[in-house]
């Protein structure tokens, strides 16, 4: 039990990493919901349920949707601005 | 241990201000506003923390039971539920920049002007189309 706490801290630390350095947003969006899932499990062993529970509906579902909600209207501008 | 959590939250911290100084794209550059927020989470729970002490709710334990800080619980959920709404408002910002600059690199913004030098000129005809389609 010791042990769990430190290594997802690790974890995060390395997740949110991994959002800074996928450079493509296509891709970031996977990282991002990642960083969530693993932000949840964290809050949940550091005793805050309510909190691991608010981060598993915004950080794992809400903010990745609202980012490819973001990349689809870049990518319908881009497109629409070819012709 | 007790270092470990301030350790992750300044290094969370640092590794999103290194993104957002070398990102060129806006869409990045808001994801890595979000690492920078889960610092100040790590942070806060962090501080709130007991060794050996349960969740604040006390529906099956007696109350005095040792139970970590739920001040710093509320902190979180209202941090969490505002930098939703700051991705979501900046979002926006970047997909009107995008529209507006035909860019979505920090570096080839240029500055809004009153005429038409900077910026496409057939961003307003198309605008225009928009709204005439609205009537």
């Amino acid at each position: 039990m010791t042990i769990l706490l430190p290594l997802l801290l690790l974890f995060a630390a390395i997740s949110g990493t991994a959002v800074v350095l996928v450079r493509d947003p296509n891709r970031q969006v996977f990282a991002i919901a990642a960083n969530g899932l693993v932000l949840t499990i964290l809050f949940d062993a550091l005793q805050a349920p309510d909190v691991a529970l608010s981060e598993l509906a915004v950080g794992t579902a809400a903010v990745p949707l609202l980012f490819l909600v973001a990349l689809m209207a870049v990518r319908a501008n881009a497109s629409g601005e070819e012709p | 241990m007790s270092v470990l959590p301030y350790a992750v939250a300044a290094w969370l911290f640092g590794v999103g201000l290194y993104g957002i100084a070398t990102s060129r794209n806006f869409i990045h550059l808001v994801g890595c506003l979000g690492v920078c927020q889960s610092a100040t989470y790590v942070l806060l729970l962090g501080l709130g923390y007991r060794w050996g002490s349960i969740a604040p709710i006390f529906y099956d334990h007696p109350p005095g039971t040792p139970a970590v800080d739920p001040v710093m619980q509320a902190l979180v959920l209202t941090d969490i539920v505002v930098g939703a709404t700051l991705t979501a408002l900046l979002l926006v910002l970047t997909v009107q920049a995008h529209k507006r600059g035909g860019s979505l690199d920090p570096e080839k913004l240029r500055p809004m002007r009153a005429g038409r030098k900077s910026g496409r000129s057939q961003d307003t005809s198309r605008g225009d189309e928009a709204a005439r389609g609205a009537r």
